[in-house]
């Protein structure tokens, strides 16, 4: 199990397009993908998952991967925040 | 496993003010004191007469729970002439209570309303019986206090039946419940089924706020199933009784045959029949569903098919009857 702890920067925060691009890129990879918003932990896999969270700029969120391609999946989402899903 | 880890939350606190929200029409509430004491916090599902305390007997004064007047409380006070009465009342204000129900729309004397305000305790006043104000309460506040936990699955009421849907993301959860609301049957949730643990041994599953009644079709998109198949498509929250776990037919897993051992998972601790369905192309997912949900509400009303067959079977090895035609004479019906 890889864990990683994400802020949200990006000024519409976790908004539907972000959220498809998330969920398009945690299926790319095999590994089981969960985030977690203050103990409400959802599939990072669905967006629906995704869009319930309606995380707003500067929350902070907890991703957990496991399986067999975990790093990977961590580096590769972990960056996708880090940039803010491209947006201001 | 079929659920994996499941994170179990429960709400520590509710404020004075929410709780005055969600109840003033149910218990008719009336603030006698303005909004002070709205932020103030409530942290425990029960709740207390504090007639002994009233009395002068507070070692054991659970103060920190929602304080309801009875008659008995009232009546009490009554008996006392306005000094003692006023000091009786004093004497438990020392403790910070959350807030204050006066039930049978009894009345408090004016001073006592103005010192739960300088102490910014709320005072709501109910036309309501005690009975029913107590019962209303804690069936609310054991709701805010439930334990609570997220399962990412779809969850359907097929004929009456909760039937929560879980497998591996991509499976086809979203498409089967599809199906079976084109079938008639309601939904209650995709994808994100908050599931919350009433009273003992049983779960209430429902939608979350924001996703109420949307799901996610691959290939499709975002759509709003309310809004394409109406009203009669939908729920809001219902019983969890059955738990389907799709996965891909593995030729070497094995699967129930006969359906007499009933298998079951725990889910916060409540058991919950669970059935293992392989799925393959041609598989019809969603009348297995149906069949499913109806052979359950059989089991329901006593009849176990399984049990039955297997009844049916143990007579014709007794009887040495066993590869007889169903039909012993056909009677000329050649259709």
């Amino acid at each position: 199990m890889t864990e990683r702890e994400v802020t949200i920067k990006n000024k519409a925060g976790l908004h539907t397009r972000p959220a498809a691009s998330l969920v398009k890129l945690a299926a790319k990879f095999k590994s089981d993908f969960f985030i977690d918003k203050d103990g409400f932990e959802i599939n990072g896999k669905s967006i629906i998952g995704v869009m319930t969270l309606a995380a707003e700029q500067g929350s902070k969120l907890k991703l957990r991967f496991t399986g067999p391609d975990e790093e990977d999946a961590a580096v590769a989402i972990v960056e996708l925040f880090e940039q803010g899903f491209g947006e201001p | 496993m079929a659920l994996g880890k499941l994170k179990e939350t429960q709400r520590r606190s509710i404020t004075v003010g929410f709780l005055f929200e969600k109840n003033k029409e149910r218990l008719k509430l009336k603030p006698l004191n303005g909004e002070s004491g709205f932020e103030k916090e409530v942290r425990d599902k029960n709740i207390h007469r504090p007639g002994l305390a009233l009395a002068g007997y507070v070692e054991l004064f659970t103060y920190d729970r929602v304080q309801v007047f009875g008659n008995t409380e009232i009546r009490y006070l009554k008996h006392l002439s306005l000094k003692e009465r006023l000091k009786a009342f004093e004497n438990i204000l020392q403790f910070a209570m959350p807030c204050m129900i006066v039930t049978n729309e009894n009345e408090l004397d004016a001073e006592m309303v103005e010192m739960a305000r300088k102490k910014d305790i709320s005072i709501f006043q109910s036309p309501l019986e005690t009975t029913k104000v107590v019962y209303f309460l804690s069936d609310f506040l054991d709701d805010q206090f439930a334990p609570q936990t997220v399962i990412h699955g779809s969850f359907i009421d097929v004929y009456g039946v909760g039937v929560l849907l879980v497998g591996r993301s991509g499976i086809g959860k979203s498409e089967i419940a599809l199906d079976l609301v084109e079938r008639g049957h309601r939904l209650v949730s995709d994808d994100v089924v908050m599931v919350t643990r009433k009273g003992e041994g049983i779960l209430i599953g429902a939608g979350t706020d924001v996703v109420k009644h949307f799901m996610e079709i691959r290939g499709l998109g975002l759509i709003d199933v309310r809004s394409i198949f109406g009203i009669r498509a939908i729920r809001f929250q219902k019983r969890v009784e059955i738990l389907i776990e799709l996965e891909e037919w593995k030729q070497d897993a094995e699967y129930t045959r006969t359906g007499l051992d009933h298998e079951s998972i725990k889910i916060m601790g409540v058991d919950i029949p669970h059935v293992r369905l392989p799925i393959f192309p041609g598989k019809n997912v969603t009348v297995i569903t149906e069949v499913i949900a109806l052979d359950y509400l059989l089991k329901h009303y006593g009849y176990d098919a399984a049990k039955e067959f297997s009844k049916r079977l143990d007579a014709a090895i007794t009887e040495k009857t066993k590869g007889k035609r169903a039909i012993d004479y056909f009677e000329h019906d050649f259709e």
